[in-house]
């Protein structure tokens, strides 16, 4: 009997192990017409549901790109949508279950700021690149090598809006942000700029998300008369907060982050602004507003994937979130195509080698572009809708900042730039 | 300081308002029916998108409050008639009919989710120049909204101390079954209460966005824990005790944002329920706790 147990055991366990390499391998390698999963970790609902749109708006796009281009390495790229509600307690089991039941699981696009800290040292385990938007200061330094940072720190964007103000004689500043995590994670940068740049900061307001009223708020920061705020919050909050602004006679120029450029926070405050918007309000975004051959690249698969991008698919023409993630996609393909897997460990640490400058290298503008110059046999560099991309050693990749006003139809409209230089030249203590 | 504090007060009554008007519409359903109906804060935002709709195609102002309550009154009837008695009927008590309004919340948000693309609609359409009143600094809007709110206290006040149906209406609430007995017509008492409760709920949510001046599909999600919040500090089934609590709640958060950070103030509210409810569990005017049965 008791050996009879130990051989059902033994087979068990050689049956669970034969199934856990199987599994591993199917992850690992995938066959040429087969399907790669891309995994979008992000609040696909919840109070921070506009991130899974500005996701869902990059992805699909890159995603029609790549396939319209023949796919990579002969197998067709496929989203699936894993909801972190925006919440690190449900983001973690959603993980959980993506990893142990996505065959092919090439990328994650994300995961956000909130969840990124529980969620990071979960995918790095598991050797899943991501192409994270979280703005912590903590992955200025990251030495997680499956972590790939095409967005800039919180910090930076804090920077670049106290320089810009600065440059626009602006010297009495109230920052305005909202309690949600996103929110708080750039306030840190731009109250640790404006003290860099000795700008002063006469009032300092936080706003639970959707209130029906702010309006101790709003007295509170037209009593210390500033001469601009800085700003970010979630769409709801910021309209209310801006109209009674507005209809108590307070109103000043707003300088927003770069979570600020998305649709909804620009309907909503555009609604309780009226036409004061596009005089007061500018905002600091990676996204170059000029019309290189990535950003045409980009804007033509977005209205290619417009049946599948979240309603107003325009909308995502010019959001710098989404445009973000399409790069991030792009180089994510193009690095498999250089080192012909399709296998993380393998092409990972590729990517930099596909946007990175260097000698020789054949720049190209889209996923297209990319692969036949690979299959040339050439060293590519991909310059994206983003612009320049230019890992560092912590895989972070950021350049200038632009200062744009938004359109009636919101799209972005240069008012000027804010370069890398600069900003890096500001000694942010304490963001 | 003193003119931060009376400016202060003078923000809490119109923050009190706002949820007044919820929570008094929240409260007669409640200490009539005991169903404490999540899918309130649903209704509202169903309401506000009626109103926009309405306000899209022409039907301008104040007028929105009628489309809103309409809205409110149908969908809440709707609800009350078809879901919730079907659920008692089926043996469904106080805790599981909670749940029951809890996923009808969830169901009617993400619908207007799916419906709106997740979309903020602006709403400004009574935009108007600010009143010193004092050190009060506030907009004609927020004036006629504390107006309002007053207006459906002193209806209800009306209805509920001087007309039959008002007479009917408490005493189904203080014993349905008496009531029953002594002839009331406490079918159509139920009716009646839904589409009132309906009707305050619709006006509450467009209230709501004519000071938020935008509409998505968290506007009564988010609202709701002050409007339920205020109903139960203020006792079951009493107006008055639902607007002394609004009051109450309104006024502490704007001093607590005005003196303190704003980011606290909400939390400062609810600590002054948990305070008033450990110190009289029945309510803020010390009402007796209603009866424990669904009444539908």
């Amino acid at each position: 009997m008791h050996v009879q147990k130990i051989r059902i055991a033994v087979v068990v366990c050689v049956v669970a192990a034969c199934a856990m390499t199987v599994a591993v391998t199917a992850r690992g390698s995938s066959a040429s017409g087969g399907k790669l999963t891309v995994a979008g970790v992000i609040a696909i609902t919840g109070s921070s549901d506009f991130e899974g749109a500005n996701q869902a708006g990059g992805l699909y796009p890159a995603i029609y790109a790549i396939n319209a281009a023949g796919g990579v390495l002969g197998n067709q790229v496929v989203y699936k949508g894993v909801d972190t509600r925006g919440d690190p307690a449900d983001a973690l089991p959603a993980v959980q279950q993506m990893l142990a039941t996505t065959s092919n699981l090439i990328a994650v696009a994300g995961p956000d700021t909130s969840s990124a800290p529980t969620i990071v040292p979960v995918l790095n385990s598991a050797k899943v690149p991501m192409m994270a938007v979280a703005g912590e200061s903590v992955y200025d330094r990251n030495t997680a090598p499956y972590f790939w940072r095409l967005f800039p720190p919180d910090a930076a964007n804090g920077t670049a809006m106290a320089l810009w103000a600065k440059r626009k004689g602006y010297t009495k500043v109230a920052a305005v942000f909202g309690t949600d995590s996103g929110s708080q994670g750039d306030r840190p940068g731009v109250i640790a700029s404006l003290k860099s740049l000795h700008m002063q900061l006469v009032a300092s307001v936080d706003l639970t998300s959707s209130q029906p009223t702010y309006l101790s708020s709003v007295r509170k920061v037209i009593a210390s008369h500033p001469q601009v705020i800085m700003t970010e919050s979630d769409a709801t909050t910021a309209g209310t907060f801006f109209g009674e602004m507005k209809q108590l006679g307070g109103l000043v120029p707003i300088v927003g982050t770069e979570a600020t450029f998305t649709s909804p926070w620009l309907t909503a405050v555009k609604g309780a602004l009226g036409s004061a918007f596009l005089k007061e309000y500018t905002g600091l975004i990676t996204a170059p507003s000029k019309t290189t051959p990535a950003v045409k690249a980009y804007q033509q698969a977005v209205t290619a994937a417009k049946k599948q991008v979240p309603s107003p698919w325009q909308s995502y023409l010019s959001n710098p979130f989404s445009i973000t993630y399409y790069d991030g996609m792009i180089a994510v393909a193009l690095a498999m195509v250089a080192t012909h897997s399709t296998k993380p460990s393998v092409f990972n640490n590729a990517i930099p080698q596909v946007t990175n400058p260097g000698p020789g290298k054949k720049v190209v503008y889209t996923f297209a572009q990319g692969k036949a110059a690979l299959a040339a046999g050439k060293h590519i560099q991909y310059i994206g809708a983003t612009g320049l991309i230019n890992f560092d050693k912590y895989h972070n990749s950021f350049g200038n900042q632009e200062a744009v006003q938004s359109t009636s139809s919101l799209k972005p409209v240069e008012l000027g730039v804010v370069t890398a230089k600069q900003i890096e030249a500001v000694p942010v203590k304490g963001a | 300081m003193w003119g931060t504090l009376v400016s202060a007060i003078g923000f809490g009554v119109v923050l009190a308002s706002i949820i007044a008007v919820a929570a008094m519409g929240f409260t007669i359903q409640f200490g009539l029916t005991n169903v404490l109906n999540l899918s309130f804060g649903a209704v509202m935002t169903v309401a506000a998108f009626a109103a926009y709709l309405a306000n899209r195609h022409g039907v301008g102002g104040w007028s929105g409050l009628v489309v809103g309550g309409a809205a409110g009154a149908v969908l809440t009837l709707v609800l009350g008639r078809g879901v919730f008695k079907a659920y008692a009927r089926r043996g469904a008590r106080l805790f599981e009919m909670m749940m029951v309004t809890l996923g009808l919340s969830l169901i009617i948000d993400y619908a207007i989710q799916a419906i709106s693309h997740n979309n903020i609609y602006q709403f400004a359409v009574l935009q108007s120049t600010p009143l010193q009143l004092g050190s009060i600094l506030i907009t004609r809007t927020q004036l006629i909204i504390v107006v309002i709110s007053i207006a459906i206290l002193v209806a209800l006040q009306v209805l509920l101390r001087a007309t039959k149906i008002g007479k009917a209406l408490r005493a189904m609430a203080a014993d349905p079954d008496l009531a029953r007995a002594s002839g009331i017509r406490t079918d159509q008492i139920v009716i009646l209460t839904w589409l009132l409760s309906g009707f305050l709920c619709g006006v509450a949510g467009v209230v709501y966005v004519i000071n938020s001046q935008s509409v998505g599909y968290t506007t009564g999600q988010l609202f709701l824990p002050l409007v339920v919040s205020a109903a139960i500090l203020g006792g079951a089934g009493s107006p008055v005790g639902a607007v002394l609590a609004s009051l109450i709640m309104g006024v502490v958060t704007e001093v607590v944002s005005a003196f303190g950070s704003a980011a606290y103030s909400t939390v400062a509210g609810f600590g002054i329920l948990v305070i008033v409810l450990l110190s009289r569990p029945s309510s803020v005017r010390g009402g007796q706790a209603g009866h424990e049965q669904l009444t539908l």
